[in-house]
């Protein structure tokens, strides 16, 4: 292994983790500074909704593609939200699986697991840059940051895909673009809409919090 | 936490200087001129920076534009090759403001993140249309945003923003006044709604021979006190009896405010937080004054919400009574078998409209069906219901800004696909707005549907001890025999359906298209009455009132304006003429009409 893709691999990441949780503590501080807003009326609807129920059944949404009719009537964009969403979460895995636990990359059934769930992610990320360019809804709402970090994920998901055999005597340059990108996405994500996963725990909270108060959560339908 | 802008934001300087331009446009024009922002829109960046909460900051931050909330929007079905109703577009016309202002990066590479201000009062009125004209606050989009992101509540607070510096359009400017002013959001004077009160009482003793005081005035320590929808005394008043006449017969111990009676909150619709505080206190307080134990709240989904759900937020008050719609009321009363009821006597086939300020922001939706199985005999779902039930178009103060009722009206087309699906004859629905945007889509749509709320028919179902008496007036008796009803109109629908009513009734019908038409007229045959609408082509309505007025041979010949501009109504009120014995917002249905025509010319 060189110098550089060492480097890349763990210094360039432990810099790159380091400033990600900075700015992510200052974001989730600035959040908070926001007053949050209190219901100081009685609770309505059944007895047996509450701000508690609420907040679960919010944050469990997110399992539940049936909880919403977005969701229920389009079980194909669920599906491409699911394998997207392993995808990132697999290719994030990988970045801390190679440099720690390089043994574990030995394993055939983990390189195939770590192909599949990026290679199934960038097929799904492709069909997201088709939809975004040709809906005319999508388009008109997307700003340069969402064409640039839907380009940019692609891209990694395609690097994670060729860098999971981590086989660098074979050639470095797919290895070190992956870990090149993956460091570029701890420094940019906070900045870019890619941190919406930050905001999530707070936007579902707050909102599954004031359904259940008024007894809207968990959605009822007859 | 302004700080970080209030540096730059209040000088003139040269921002903005990469324009941003959503869509597949998107683009980046150089303008390097320096901008002087407008009074106005440095207000909205002031008060923006003090309604910024943590609920609404996450709804600003967090929308990641995978546009799954498109379809949840009536607007959008109804308008699909225009994005520009798509509830993250709407929702990013504010969000960029926020962003150019409050987010880092947006101050940064406000073009990278779609940031950019707010300068001119144009920039304002653009934010009108879509605050005001392409969202109706319904928050179905909320419910269906996977990230949270709660769309409706910061359009509302876009709403405060834009009212608080006078950007509103005209029907929101002349509610807010009547309600700051009056006391109500419909401008009903104390007197006429203590008539109304009187009138419907003595109907209802008449009706069932029994001198008791069938609604009792601002008594001391009643265990309810009732508060109703301004809607009820002005154009309703027979939901008022139908209530009182429950009441009666629950053997409650009740009352209605002679003041601060109005349960309606325009607050909710205009985002503006101090008058919603203002209205809502004005409510508690004089519960409070009465002693009373329990506010009722009359069938209203606007009213229920800013009364029950938001009032004590906005005015900043514990309340120290129970609140209940009375949808739970009537329940109660059929349950503990204080009122009987005989749901046979409801047989036509009805179907139940969720008002969404009801179902998807207080969680009001299974007693009204519980009651409804009650009292009718054949109810069915529509779908879909609950907190997922459609817009029924008139939410937001919709009915209150004529200039959007064609955008509204064809929304309404969801609206009308799920009655005409449910295969009903009546729609029942516990909200007055429902009442009159359902009426709408009813009649643009064609659908021959009726609309009802569940006070009518627990009244209607309601077994009277020892003698049954119909609560609706019969057939037979000709109220208006001998009358003579001029009606001036240019919508030849609306004279066909008006003449047919009065003709019906016994009345001899006049009618004229046009101002002057109705001046001749009125002066050749004195008509008992003039129904008037005041937006015609050539001589308007208020001209045509004002003629009428000063003419000696006129002066005396009682009018009752009706029209379907309510905005246009200082036309009428700010002539130094006396004013009309009578007022209708259309769209209206036979029986609200005939009942305001008989107040009008104080027939029984
Ligand atoms: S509001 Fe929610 S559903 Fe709509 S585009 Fe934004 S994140 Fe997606
Ligand atoms: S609140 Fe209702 S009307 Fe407004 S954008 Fe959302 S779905 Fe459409």
């Amino acid at each position: 292994m060189s110098e550089l893709l060492h480097f890349a691999e763990h210094t360039l990441q432990e810099v790159a983790l380091i400033i990600m949780a900075c700015v992510y503590t200052v974001r989730v501080f600035w959040l908070l500074r926001f007053k949050a807003g209190k219901e100081r009326q009685p609770a309505t609807g059944a007895a047996d909704t509450t701000p508690r129920k609420g907040i679960l059944y919010s944050w469990a949404n997110i399992v539940m593609p049936w909880g919403m009719e977005s969701t229920r009537t389009k079980p194909l964009m669920y599906i491409q939200f699911v394998i997207f969403h392993v995808g990132v979460t697999t290719a994030i895995i990988m970045s801390f699986v190679i440099p720690y636990l390089p043994k574990l990359m030995e394993s055939n059934g983990v390189v195939l697991f770590f192909q599949i769930t990026t290679g199934a992610a960038f097929i799904i990320a492709v069909l997201r840059i088709i939809r975004r360019v040709s809906g005319p809804v999508l388009r008109a709402i997307s700003t340069p940051d969402d064409y640039f970090s839907l380009i940019l994920l692609t891209a990694w998901f395609a690097f994670a895909f060729l860098a999971a055999p981590n086989n660098s005597a074979a050639g470095e340059t797919n290895l070190l673009v992956y870990f090149f990108l993956t460091a570029f996405f701890l420094i940019y994500v906070p900045f870019s809409k890619i941190s919406h996963y930050l905001y999530y725990p707070f936007t579902r909270y707050y909102f599954g919090k004031s359904m259940g108060f008024r007894g809207v959560y968990p959605i009822r339908r007859g | 936490m302004g700080k970080a802008w209030d540096s730059v934001a209040f000088i003139p300087y040269a921002e903005d200087n990469l324009d941003y331009l959503p869509g597949t446009q998107a683009s980046f024009t150089e303008n390097s001129m320096s901008k002087e922002r407008s009074h106005k829109a440095t207000k909205v960046l002031e008060r923006l920076s003090k309604k910024l909460n943590r609920q609404v900051v996450g709804s600003l931050v967090a929308c990641v534009h995978c546009g799954m909330c498109t379809d949840s929007c009536h607007y959008v079905q109804t308008n699909p090759d225009d994005p520009t109703y798509a509830p993250a577009y709407k929702a990013d016309r504010l969000r960029k403001i926020f962003k150019k202002h409050h987010d880092w990066t947006g101050r940064v590479i406000p073009w990278w993140v779609g940031a950019k201000s707010v300068w001119t009062d144009e920039d304002l009125e653009e934010l009108k249309d879509i605050a005001f004209g392409k969202c109706t606050n319904c928050r179905r989009c909320s419910i269906n945003c996977p990230m949270g992101v709660d769309f409706a509540t910061f359009n509302r607070m876009t709403r405060g923003l834009l009212v608080s510096v006078g950007v509103m359009p005209e029907g929101v400017s002349v509610v807010s006044k009547d309600q700051w002013e009056i006391g109500n959001q419909m401008g009903v004077l104390k007197e006429d709604y203590v008539d109304t009160l009187e009138w419907m009482a003595e109907e209802l003793q008449g009706e069932l021979e029994d001198d008791s005081d069938m609604i009792p005035i601002d008594k001391m320590d009643a265990e309810v006190v009732y508060s109703i929808n301004p809607r009820e005394a002005k154009y309703d008043p027979r939901t008022i009896a139908d209530a009182a006449k429950i009441f009666h017969f629950a053997g409650e111990n009740w009352t209605m405010p002679s003041e601060g009676w109005d349960m309606t909150n325009f607050g909710l619709f205009s985002g503006d937080d101090d008058l919603g505080g203002a209205v809502a206190k004005r409510l508690f307080d004089k519960v409070i004054e009465l002693r009373g134990k329990k506010l009722v709240i009359s069938e209203c989904g606007h009213g229920y919400r800013s009364t029950r759900c938001e009032g004590p937020n906005w005015a900043g008050m514990d309340i120290p009574f129970e609140m209940e719609s009375s949808v739970d009321t009537m329940l109660r009363y059929v349950k503990e078998g204080r009122i009987k009821v005989d749901k046979s006597r409801n047989k036509t086939p009805v179907t139940f409209h969720d008002s969404c300020n009801n179902a998807r922001s207080c969680g009001l939706f299974e007693e009204p069906r519980e009651l409804l199985n009650l009292v009718c005999e054949n109810f069915t779902e529509m779908y879909p219901n609950r907190a997922e039930n459609y817009c029924c178009t008139g939410g937001g103060g919709a009915m209150s800004m004529s200039e959007y009722t064609p955008r509204r009206l064809k929304s309404g087309k969801v609206k009308a696909d799920q009655l005409k699906a449910t295969k009903t004859e009546i729609v029942v629905t516990s909200c007055h707005n429902c009442v009159d945007g359902l009426n709408d889509v009813i009649r643009h749509y064609k659908l021959g549907m009726e609309v009802t709320q569940l006070v009518n028919l627990v009244a209607n179902a309601l077994v009277i001890p020892a003698k049954i008496i119909p609560v609706s007036i019969p057939d037979e008796v000709l109220v208006l025999a001998g009358k003579k009803i001029l009606v001036v109109d240019d919508e030849p629908d609306i004279l066909t359906f008006f003449s047919t009513v009065f003709e019906d009734n016994g009345a001899t019908v006049f009618t004229a298209t046009d101002g002057d038409e109705a001046i001749k007229l009125a002066m050749a045959e004195k008509p008992d009455l003039v129904t008037l609408d005041i937006s015609m082509p050539g001589k308007d309505g208020g001209k045509v009132f004002e003629e009428l007025r000063t003419n000696a041979e006129t002066s005396t010949v009682k009018v009752c304006i009706i029209t379907g501009r309510p905005e246009l109504r200082k036309l009428i009120y700010d002539r130094k003429v006396q004013p009309p014995e009578g007022y209708l917002d259309k769209p209206v249905d036979e029986d609200t009409l005939m009942l305001n025509v008989r107040k009008v010319l104080e027939l029984a």
